[in-house]
């Protein structure tokens, strides 16, 4: 049977790789990581891959803002591969980190099918800190982001210093029409957080924690769902799993919320390219 | 071509750091800021055109979106302007990315001379400020004389074309290497020697030295490499390798122990040996999960079939004293280079934290070097900034706060990595060097970094002298080469690694040739990041990020391609050999050659003279204080302490969750913010198994007794990890002692003789603890002089000892992750159950404390009674039998069953007369049973159905029904001895309590 094959970024101070080739092994891929300099000298070729993820660190060290020069140094040497990879409808997630460097590189938020501007930003969290935190997350029903596929809320962990969207009127407008806003942070009830900090844990305008482009093939988000890949991952589990014994229920062990976004962009593949 | 570059964010955009600046400014100075705004400068000294800089600015250093910049100094108006800039040397990570960036982007490289720098400016704005006041912020607040420079301008003096006139910060020394050979013709010359020099030799080592360099075999020997007297690279060697540091003089000492209240003197020769290294062999043999302990960085036990974890902690506290960023950074970054090059190298996969300072409200006279808040600000902004670029988990700490840590702060830091049990078939804990192979050095370069620790300080700089003692730690560095060298480990490329750490090359190269026996090393193929270092600089520099690495000839080529993949720095720089000796060369010239066996050669052991003086012949006493009449209060204020109250704020700032094996995380709860016990985390992503951690730190008992200081911590370390389901058959050790100067002096430290006794009792108590609990110590260090000596108000200078502290790190490994357990109570109606006696304990308590009374009755711990219940408790967890479980600690058992209910978000009812208590040790009264410290208790809450079978499972133990969980009211409320009402507090007042103090904090 063909296999999804997903490839992982690494090098140059991400860290995230191992979690999130984890959950896309068990969301049914062939999770490969892949340093950064293989690609660039080309004896790894992106184009024998179906998705790529950029995930979560701090490339080299965040120095000048979180990001840049991971996609400075991807555009120099392998942008046209990236856009090619684009073309071909493939998937591309990028997750803190990786979010970053996708909206630094233009591939978000792909206003117009330009995949090269940089029209919004991610930038310092309003509470002056680097935070670690898990959040609630409410998905837009009409989104065309394809990981998100029959995920209505979710709750992963963010932890970053630097992750308030922000964007002009104008842009931030069109992310809302074009239902590009595919996540915000909210309540328990999936409301909207409306900025009130810690349920907003940056200040991001219009609560946004991820966006995607206007085809929903590539997707950019700050919580990080690899870092829940295990039921024991959620902060309530504790509580959640005796609660329901106590109930005379099996506490579901399956598949989490986190697996589940990296399985629907694997399903996509495989129903778009197999 | 000097170009600079400043960027700042579009006014439009709020400017954090300026915030946080405003907000200093004013809660710790009052000095009122209106507006503050940061420019970052980027200073290029390079051949770069006009075109090039224009490109760097616009495509690499600015955000189109949010941020402007310029080649002029940006038009951002002020009333002063303060700027900021590394002095030379100082490591300046965002100079070394952008040289990268530059490098990458324009396909430039950068030639001797050619350099990137970073630096800042801080435009405030202020009817108010007056020079003084800034010049305060500048020097207090934003910049630190030790690394850092500063300039304050006015807007009267500002020139709006030169702006801050920012040079590089390179370092020149116009020097021309070279190595000196020393005249020993006496003793008391070669003393001398070692004063003007600073290499601390003891003076009972120093005819041993001599002797060995004036052997005539020795000599005739050394002649034919070309050498005769000892070489000043010779002596650096032996300086480092003699040092306490490096060889744990004080515990390998001879202690004349003598107990005061009798006369009887002991005499205690070698510490180690006798309470940390023989109870530990001997528990290894009967505890099969222990793999390797007692002589590589780390010590390693068994997380399953497959795969070993290991674990250290080491204390970076004199740098952290003197500069608390950068000695909280290579604190962190330093210690994850310990499991990195342990056996054959491992995974890094969580690291803790331990914060012991002064308090952060002090406005007495002391000039500490950095005010305790403001070192507290440095230490956590450091560990965060070296653990979350590290990628590496930090999943527990704690911080507590006592005026003896004001004389010197302590900064713990503990790593844990995991390893494949077998690498290429051969098992991955075992290493050696062999002749032939080649001395690797990868990771950063050498410069005057750490080279004789602080006494660089007072030396008087010119512009370009570096400030190489206090260092920066570079996590992105690190990272790079720790993935680089775990691919190099898999592909059976290393026979040997270890860290380069104190003594630099010195140390990783002097032991690991111990192993091949001898080596020769070419000290001009060390990479630089200057020119003008002295062979010996070379030689004994302790730059950050270094590994030294034995790899085979015929495997260079790969580990030098995976290296250049990777954007690792290697070098070899010399070879190991079997010719007996340690060879040194640079170019042709022969700088050091002496046996490898020289450290053999019979130095003396360091000696100790320890007196006992039991607390009752001290004159401590129980104080005299009545019950109190106010309950509510007395608890609030209780929450309110510093050592008690909230540190989320740390908590949060640190990545608890990469790497995605997190289970039970350092903050646990309904509202997920009550301190957990202990963590739990998953290395091994596809296993079901988790290793446990816990820390303790109790070091206020050590002002009655340091035998029971150590009981005590180690007791509460193994409840904690009891409470989230470890298992009692698994708990490995690891302890870090800090302890203030035992060698008497009559004028110096007059108390050298106790804190010596205190030392050797904390060891008695150690190996008694281990023994009974049976917990081999998988590794240990111990950092010897916390003292401080801090100027008054007069002039005079008055010495401050922190109090004799341990802190004890305990793991186990969880079979089954989904049966552990935290401390939330989660069901009204479930029973409260208290296992444990409590007893008239309240010797050096949190309750006294707030008194300011000590008192004579500390805690004690019966092992063989202890442990029968927790055995018992882990059944008990393991059948699910419990809902939630929480080791009763710090504060006593008032301060817990708040923080349970709190964690809970429920109602807990208590009655005092139910609890299991023992008269044995003094007279139980209200507040004895609620703020005493008894060790080996616990709360537990089970649901009603499982009364009897807990209750026949902890039959004939302590354990006591207290009270029950409730949804009729959200209040702790708790009944005193005769049943009356003492504590009704609903769980908002608590909270507000417990987040009173740092709750504003974030």
């Amino acid at each position: 049977m063909r296999k999804v094959k997903a490839l992982i970024l690494t090098g140059f101070g991400l860290n995230c790789d191992n979690e999130t080739a984890h959950a896309f092994g068990l969301a049914g891929a062939d999770a490969e990581k892949i340093h950064i300099n293989t690609l660039v000298s080309g004896k790894i070729n992106l184009e024998d891959f179906h998705v790529l993820a950029l995930g979560g660190g701090f490339s080299w060290g965040d120095d000048h803002g979180a990001g840049v020069i991971q996609a400075l140094k991807l555009k120099n040497h392998i942008g046209r591969d990236l856009l090619n990879f684009v073309d071909q409808g493939k998937l591309i997630i990028g997750i803190c980190n990786g979010f970053q460097a996708l909206v630094n590189l233009g591939l978000l938020p792909g206003l117009d099918s330009d995949y090269t501007k940089r029209s919004v930003s991610i930038t310092f969290n309003d509470c002056g800190n680097f935070r670690d935190q898990w959040v609630h997350l409410t998905s837009n029903a009409k989104t065309p982001c394809v990981f998100t596929k029959d995920i209505n809320m979710a709750d992963y962990p963010v932890r970053h210093g630097e992750g308030k969207f922000i964007a002009d009127g104008e842009v931030l407008k069109s992310l809302v029409a074009n239902n590009q806003v595919v996540f915000q942070y909210a309540d328990s009830n999936g409301v909207p957080a409306n900025g009130a900090f810690p349920l907003n844990p940056n200040g991001s305008l219009e609560d946004i924690a991820g966006i995607c482009d206007p085809t929903g093939k590539i997707f950019g988000l700050m919580p990080h769902p690899e870092a829940y890949n295990h039921f024991t991952n959620h902060p309530d589990w504790t509580r959640k799993a005796r609660i329901l014994k106590r109930e005379g229920r099996t506490p579901d062990r399956g598949m989490t919320i986190g697996v589940k976004l990296f399985k629907n962009g694997v399903d996509y593949i495989k129903e778009t390219f197999f | 071509m000097i170009s600079c570059i400043e960027i700042a964010l579009k006014k439009e955009f709020r400017d954090a750091e300026g915030t946080s600046l405003k907000k200093k400014a004013a809660s710790y100075f009052g000095i009122n800021i209106q507006e503050a705004r940061c420019i970052n400068i980027v200073t290029i000294e390079s051949r770069l055109d006009q075109d090039q800089l224009e490109i760097v600015k616009d495509e690499i250093l600015t955000n189109p979106v949010t941020q402007m910049s310029s080649l002029t100094p940006l038009d951002i108006g002020f009333d002063f302007c303060i700027w900021i800039g590394y002095r030379p040397g100082v490591k300046d990570n965002p100079g070394a990315t952008a040289m990268e960036a530059v490098s990458d982007h324009l396909g430039k490289t950068f030639g001797p001379g050619e350099g990137i720098y970073t630096s800042k400016r801080y435009c405030l704005k202020g009817d108010t400020l007056v020079p003084e006041d800034v010049e305060k912020l500048a020097s207090e607040l934003l910049s630190n004389h030790i690394v850092q420079q500063f300039k304050v301008f006015s807007i009267k003096d500002w020139d709006k074309n030169t702006g801050a006139n920012v040079k590089p910060a390179k370092v020149i020394l116009n020097h021309t290497p070279c190595f000196e050979v020393i005249s020993i013709d006496s003793d008391a010359q070669l003393a001398k020697i070692s004063d003007k020099r600073n290499l601390a030799l003891n003076p009972r080592d120093i005819p041993v030295i001599r002797e060995y360099f004036l052997d005539p075999e020795i000599m005739e020997s050394r002649k034919k490499a070309g050498l005769l007297k000892p070489t000043d690279v010779e002596l650096e060697y032996i300086s480092q390798a003699r040092s306490d540091h490096c060889n744990h003089n004080t515990f390998q000492g001879i202690f004349r122990y003598k107990d005061a209240s009798n006369n009887e003197e002991v005499i205690e020769d070698n510490l180690f040996k006798t309470y940390i290294k023989e109870p530990t062999l001997k528990l290894k043999e009967k505890k099969d999960w222990v793999v390797s302990v007692l002589w590589d960085n780390a010590g390693v036990g068994r997380f399953d079939d497959e795969n070993n974890y290991v674990v250290t902690g080491e204390t970076h506290n004199s740098p952290s004293n003197m500069e608390a960023y950068g000695g909280a950074i290579t604190g962190i970054v330093g210690v994850y280079r310990d499991p990195m090059g342990t056996g054959l190298g491992s995974k890094l996969f969580m690291g803790s934290f331990g914060y012991c300072v002064g308090d952060v409200n002090y406005n007495g006279p002391l000039r500490p070097p950095l005010h305790p808040r403001r070192l507290l600000d440095g230490v956590i902004e450091g560990v965060k900034d070296g653990g979350n670029k590290s990628g590496v988990p930090t999943t527990f700490g704690q911080t507590l706060f006592n005026p003896g840590y004001m004389g010197k702060s302590l900064v713990f830091v503990t790593a844990l990595g995991i390893m494949p049990s077998l690498v290429k078939g051969k098992p991955s804990h075992e290493k050696k060097t062999s002749p032939g192979e080649l001395i690797i050095m990868s990771g950063g370069r050498v410069g005057k970094d750490g080279i004789h620790g602080v006494t660089a300080s007072s030396e008087s700089y010119s512009e370009n002298t570096p400030a190489g003692h206090v260092q920066i730690g570079d996590p992105y560095t690190q990272k790079k080469m720790h993935d680089f060298l775990l691919i190099c480990r898999d592909e059976g490329l290393i026979p040997f690694i270890t860290d380069n750490g104190g003594g630099g090359l010195s140390s990783s190269v002097g032991e690991s040739a111990m192993i091949s026996n001898g080596c020769v090393v070419f000290l001009d193929k060390v990479p630089l990041k200057y020119e003008g270092l002295d062979m010996w600089e070379i030689w004994i520099s302790e730059s950050q990020e270094r590994m030294t690495i034995a790899v085979k000839p015929e495997n260079l080529d790969r580990f030098m391609e995976l290296s250049a993949e990777h954007e690792v720095e290697s070098t070899v720089i010399g070879e190991y050999t079997d010719t007996g000796k340690l060879h040194i060369k640079y170019k042709d010239e022969t700088c050091a050659y002496v046996d490898m066996d020289l450290l053999d050669k019979g130095f003396p052991s360091w000696e100790f003279d320890a007196i006992w003086l039991p607390p009752e012949l001290r004159g401590l006493t129980e104080p005299v204080i009545s019950s109190p009449s106010d309950f509510n209060a007395l608890l609030i204020s209780m929450l309110e302490r510093p050592n008690i109250s909230s540190k989320e704020w740390i908590i949060r700032q640190y990545d608890h969750e990469v790497q995605g094996g997190s289970v039970i995380k350092p903050l646990v709860g309904v509202n997920h913010n009550i301190p957990s016990d202990a963590c739990v985390t998953r290395p091994v992503l596809t296993s079901q198994r988790g290793l446990a951690f816990s820390q303790s730190l109790l070091p206020w008992y050590s002002k009655i007794d340091a035998y029971h200081m150590m009981t005590s911590t180690i007791d509460e370390s193994v409840r904690r990890l009891i409470a989230v389901g470890g298992n009692f058959d698994h708990i490995g050790g690891l302890d870090n002692f800090c302890w203030p100067n035992i060698q008497f002096d009559p004028g110096k430290n007059p108390d050298g003789k106790f804190k010596a006794a205190q030392l050797v009792r904390a060891c008695r108590a150690l190996k008694e603890a281990c023994e009974k609990y049976e917990i081999p110590l998988l590794s240990g260090k111990d950092s010897m002089y916390v003292d401080g000596h801090l100027e008054g108000e007069f002039g005079e200078r008055i010495k401050v000892s922190a109090l004799e502290t341990v802190q004890f790190s305990a793991t186990s490994v969880i079979e089954d992750v989904s049966k552990c357990m935290s401390m939330d109570p989660k069901f009204a109606g479930d029973l409260v159950y208290v296992l444990g006696e409590t007893s008239n304990e309240l010797g050096a308590s949190e309750y006294y404390d707030a008194f300011d009374e000590t008192g004579l009755n500390v805690p004690h711990v019966d092992f063989d009674k202890f442990k029968i219940v927790y055995k018992t408790l882990q059944k008990a967890i393991e059948k699910e039998l419990v809902a939630s479980c929480h080791a009763v600690a710090r504060g006593g058992l008032a301060v817990h069953l708040s923080l349970m209910t709190m964690a809970g978000g429920l109602g807990l009812e208590a009655d005092l007369p139910e609890l299991p208590a023992n008269t044995g040790r003094g007279r139980l009264f209200n507040e004895t049973l609620l703020f005493s410290e008894s060790a080996g208790r616990f709360i537990v809450t089970i649901p009603g159905e499982n009364k009897n079978i807990f209750e026949n499972l902890f039959k004939g133990m302590a354990a006591g029904c207290i009270g029950f969980v409730t949804d009729l009211h959200d209040h702790l409320k708790i009944f005193g001895v005769d049943k009356e009402p003492l504590v009704d507090l609903s769980i908002a007042r608590l909270d507000k309590a417990f987040n009173k103090t740092f709750g504003d904090m974030i």
